[in-house]
């Protein structure tokens, strides 16, 4: 069997606390999409994904000590780590477990609450090292004892589809036997201005794929999965394999796609080719499809130069969760091994009417068939495309 | 399996100077701005290319180091990207956070992650190739030897532009080289760490 095995996954989103409320709301096409209530921001009427539970919510779920330097993403990471070991059939991660977090944010969020506080405040200076995208990573390695490999990725909204093909190929290589990938990323103000400065934040609920989408809705997550070599895996449950992955620079400008999707199509080649597949074997599809412009247009184009008038089903799962950037691959990667293991096809919601450039349908409503092979997308600012492939374990 | 690579290049900014090969190819006179210095190194090197203006200093650093470098163009679009510096992308999130506070740049939002300067690299070469951007607290050479060999040894690539380029309070240090299978200077640490930092002669 080809690829490398998925044995254990934790998730924390807009849509649910954990697994199974998110696959509930994935079922009954329930998005998690708000107006933002716990982040502190002046754009109180654009809405985003966020996570109903405050650090400090968190903090006392996680039983931390209360002078403690978790940043939000480090808190999410290791609330959703913490279901991961739960389903992992590990009471403690096994000293040989490599762990590679994808992240754009960091500790960003930190630095924007105590930076006018650090002069007169020694207190708060220990977020000062905090914004360090591996500070993040560091103290969630620091909860569970993680000391083997362990490194972030930070490549924009690819983070998280690069981290779990790094840990795929360490697996294949021989370097780790165990790892757990995926990444976090909280909402800030930093971003929020951003994506809004660039005007491409949406004032309603985000439409991907629709010919009169305006934009994405920012969100927050934390998803992980554990990626384990085939000598360990003895009777233990397959969730599904990672088995095909590619990343190719679109080279074409700072933040937007191209007009011909030549980064997506290079890197969704590329993981067909890796997991000697042909495109016709394909099932489904979970797009990128952040809802704005440029990219749904940009990955449609892509999506029609590989399978030319037959694009397989496929849907972008950003309406519910919102666009989770660094940690979107990693959700992802978890709602596509949902489909594999339910054989179900959760909806591209807020969906009227087909793109006139392409004509493409994404599927809108929740459906029950049977899915071996998933492609999915995931595009970062500085041209970084990233493909995975997820096959069901047979 | 061991292998022969070799530096066939290497370009050094750094204390309003250039240097190519070692040899002094453009000083500044005069103490100016950071910014000024940049548009000076441009006008020398007699470069058009008017997407250099709206880039934000990493980025010029970057494609300037690498102008200087391949003299013109990259013939190999295979040629991948390795580099590293130790500040990040902090100097553009710095300018773009102050603008926060009155109206967020998206002139500077865009700029706020290292992988952007790989990007405009990507773009002026038009390269899809291998790229990655680590950081590091310091210039460490035995990164760059390990990553580069890697990607030779896995054959994903026949040529490799590296580059080190750092900018964190108007102090910025840029180093890139290019190594291939044949020509030029043995790559390894030591003779990489004689580019990096030369002794005074």
């Amino acid at each position: 069997m080809r690829g490398v095995a998925v044995t254990g996954m934790g998730l924390v989103s807009a849509i649910g606390n954990n697994i199974v409320e998110a696959h509930t709301s994935l079922k009954n096409g329930k998005e998690g999409i708000s107006l933002p209530e716990i982040l502190k921001t002046g754009l109180k009427d654009l809405p985003v994904g966020e996570i109903k539970l405050s650090n400090s919510d968190i903090s006392n779920i996680l039983q931390l000590p209360d002078d403690h330097s978790y940043t939000r993403a480090a808190l999410i990471g290791t609330l959703a780590i913490k279901e991961l070991l739960s389903n992992s059939g590990f009471d403690n991660f096994p000293e040989d477990t490599g762990f590679i977090s994808g992240t754009s944010i960091g500790g960003i969020d930190k630095t924007e609450e105590h930076f006018h506080n650090y002069k007169d405040h020694p207190e708060y200076r220990k977020y000062i090292q905090a914004q360090h995208p591996g500070f993040t990573t560091e103290k969630i390695a620091e909860y569970f004892g993680l000391k083997e490999v362990v490194t972030t990725i930070s490549t924009a909204c690819s983070s998280s589809a690069n981290a779990i093909m790094m840990g795929a190929r360490m697996i294949e290589s021989g370097k780790l036997k165990r790892v757990i990938v995926g990444g976090s990323d909280c909402l800030t103000k930093f971003t929020l201005n951003g994506f809004n400065s660039l005007k491409i934040l949406s004032d309603q609920k985000s439409k991907p794929f629709d010919n009169d989408r305006n934009g994405l809705n920012l969100g927050e997550a934390a998803a992980y999965i554990m990626l384990e070599a085939r000598e360990l895996i003895g009777d233990k449950k397959i969730l599904g394999r990672v088995s095909g992955f590619g990343n190719a620079n679109d080279a074409f400008h700072q933040t937007a796609s191209s007009e011909n999707g030549e980064g997506a199509y290079l890197a969704i080649s590329q993981a067909i080719k890796k997991a000697k597949l042909s495109a016709s074997e394909i099932d489904f599809i979970n797009a990128h499809g952040t809802g704005t412009r440029n990219n749904d247009l940009s990955e449609s184009v892509a999506l029609k130069r590989i399978f030319g008038d037959t694009v397989p089903d496929f849907s972008s799962t950003k309406a519910f969760t919102g666009h989770t950037l660094g940690a979107a691959g990693a959700v992802e990667a978890i709602f596509s091994l949902l489909a594999i293991q339910n054989a179900e096809i959760y909806p591209n919601l807020n969906f009227n009417s087909e793109m006139a450039e392409t004509g493409l349908v994404p599927v809108t409503e929740f459906q029950k068939k049977e899915i071996r092979t998933v492609l999915s997308n995931s595009f970062g600012f500085g041209g970084n495309c990233t493909s995975l492939i997820f096959q069901k374990d047979e | 399996m061991s292998q022969n690579l070799f530096i066939r290049n290497s370009v050094v900014i750094r204390d309003s100077r250039v240097w190519r090969d070692g040899e002094l190819i453009f000083k500044n006179e005069t103490e100016t701005t950071l910014s000024k210095f940049l548009k000076a190194i441009y006008k020398h090197q007699n470069l058009k290319y008017p997407k250099f203006f709206k880039m934000d200093s990493l980025s010029k650093l970057g494609y300037l180091g690498a102008e200087i470098l391949i003299n013109g163009e990259i013939q190999d679009k295979n040629t991948a990207l390795v580099f590293s510096n130790s500040a990040s992308s902090l100097e553009t999130d710095e300018a773009y956070a102050q603008t926060m506070q009155d109206f967020p740049s998206p002139a500077l939002f865009v700029y706020t992650l290292p992988n952007i300067m790989l990007g405009e690299i990507s773009i002026r070469h038009q390269l899809r190739s291998e790229n990655v951007f680590f950081v590091s607290r310091e210039f460490d050479a035995s990164l760059y030897i390990d990553y580069s060999k890697a990607l030779f040894q896995e054959k994903k690539a026949d040529n490799v532009l590296c580059g080190w380029v750092d900018l964190h309070n108007n102090d910025y240090d840029v180093f890139l080289w290019q190594i291939a299978r044949s020509g030029g200077i043995d790559f390894n640490e030591e003779e990489l760490k004689k580019l990096y930092l030369p002794t005074h002669e």
